[in-house]
């Protein structure tokens, strides 16, 4: 397969491919041309200053921009050839929240899992294991920061993605709920895991790869520890 | 899923949403009432307004009714940030816009329900013999201004004066369906048959079918930001 490589004994899927992936927006370079690959399982920190393009990539992976030339590839998947099936794979968390304002949490929950054909007991799962059991008929406009948060985390999550996205998700956040999220990410077996984030100690509790971004370029690709 | 189930689940998302708040669609129902007894003090009892007038009057009402409606389309989603959720879906950008479309329809034709028996009352609308056909111009062009006002809701959501190229963009776009439904409306009141408007219902489904054309070829990179 295309999106799988050796690795000594065992084959290793490389979830995600980026191939001279690049971004312009008028005559601003976002991201300047670059190629990286992520493998299954990897979790790995996207740092960077304000301006460093973090974003941007973030959007591309997640299908919502398209890049001005290369290819990226989640799971063996052109995400502009097959964006449909990609994003089946894909759980964005962005900075700000997808859910309405208006919806209960069960509601906005529900309107998102059935388009992944998500099961009765998915929702019940999930709004348990993030501690949402007490809010889940409560508005959305109604949740304090955190909560809506977690919210958003159980609806990017809902369909069980393979690759999971947060973008500047520690960003507003207090201690607990943050120290809470950390452990509910590392509990997810399997998963690939690119965060953004300008905070590279927090980053290092989740991730053991980090890429550092600066003006649209990326300058380092290193192990931590 | 596949492209109506889509379509279907993102405008009972909206009606849902909408009903939720409902000072919306109660200003916009206060607008075409409002209109309707102004028109009817305007015209002293409208015992001789002729089907021309009366049925201008009802499509202007709608128009601006319209209006109202398509800004709460597209640009509340910009305006929340909950469009980066809609594009999270795995479904088509087209299947959002006929959500969309679907969405003001049942809005439109909600406010038609008020409408027409406040016409009949206040401006000694008669009730056409033909009253399906009656109907039937009032399904079509109230379809044609939900796709044309749904996708140009869509095209000026990133611009800064989203309202007001909205309000500007919408009534160029629109004419070709105002005059044909206009036309029809007058004739079915005068008693016409369905031979005597088929021109205009053809302009009417030309009109759908060139929009929809249209959304298929660019509505894709419409939703890009």
């Amino acid at each position: 397969m295309a999106n799988q490589k050796d690795e000594g004994d065992k084959t290793i899927t490389v979830a995600v491919e980026i191939l001279n992936v690049s971004k312009k927006f008028g005559y601003i370079w976002a991201l300047k041309p670059f190629s990286i690959k992520i493998d299954e399982g990897e979790s790995v920190a996207l740092l960077g200053p304000n301006g460093a393009g973090k974003s941007t990539l973030m959007k591309i992976l997640a299908t919502h921009v398209l890049p001005s030339s290369g290819i990226v590839k989640i799971y063996g998947l052109n995400v502009f050839k097959d964006g449909e099936n990609a994003r089946k794979r894909i759980g964005f968390v962005a900075h700000e929240s997808f859910l309405y304002d208006e919806l209960s949490v069960e509601e906005n929950l529900r309107f998102y899992g059935r388009f992944f054909s998500v099961d009765q007991d998915v929702f019940r799962e999930i709004i348990e294991f993030l501690n949402l059991k007490s809010w889940r008929k409560v508005p959305v406009k109604q949740l304090s920061y955190g909560l809506r948060k977690r919210a958003d985390i159980a609806r990017a999550l809902i369909h069980n993605p393979d690759l999971i996205l947060l973008d500047e998700f520690f960003a507003g956040l207090d201690e607990e709920t943050r120290n809470f999220l950390v452990d509910y990410f590392k509990t997810l077996q399997g998963k690939t895991l690119l965060m953004s984030s300008h905070s590279a100690e927090w980053a290092k509790q989740l991730c053991k790869r980090s890429l550092f971004l600066d003006r649209g370029n990326l300058v380092q690709d290193i192990f931590f520890g | 899923m596949g492209f109506f189930s889509a379509a279907m689940r993102i405008a009972s998302k909206d009606l849902k949403v909408e009903f939720k708040r409902a000072y919306e669609i109660l200003s916009i129902l206060t607008f075409s009432v409002s209109s309707i007894l102004i028109c009817s003090f305007a015209w002293g009892g409208a015992i001789t307004t002729s089907p021309e007038v009366t049925s201008s009057a009802l499509w202007i009402i709608l128009f601006f009714a319209s209006v109202l409606t398509f800004t709460t389309s597209f640009t509340r989603e910009t305006d929340r940030g909950t469009l980066g959720g809609l594009k999270t879906l795995p479904c088509s950008s087209l299947s959002i816009l006929f959500g969309k479309t679907l969405y003001a329809t049942v809005l439109l034709l909600l406010v038609e329900c008020v409408l027409l028996p406040f016409s009949f009352v206040f401006l000694n609308l008669k009730i056409p013999a033909r009253f399906l056909d009656f109907l039937l111009v009032f399904l079509l062009g109230v379809i044609d201004l939900s796709i044309a006002g749904s996708l140009v809701s869509g095209l000026v959501m990133f611009s800064e004066g989203k309202t007001l190229l909205l309000s500007f963009l919408l009534f160029p776009v629109c004419v070709p369906v105002l005059i044909p439904s206009v036309l029809a409306t007058t004739k079915i009141i005068n008693s016409a048959t369905p031979v005597d408007v088929m021109s205009e219902l053809r302009l009417l489904l030309a009109f759908l079918l060139s929009v929809v054309a249209v959304a298929n070829l660019t509505f894709k990179f419409v939703l890009e930001e």
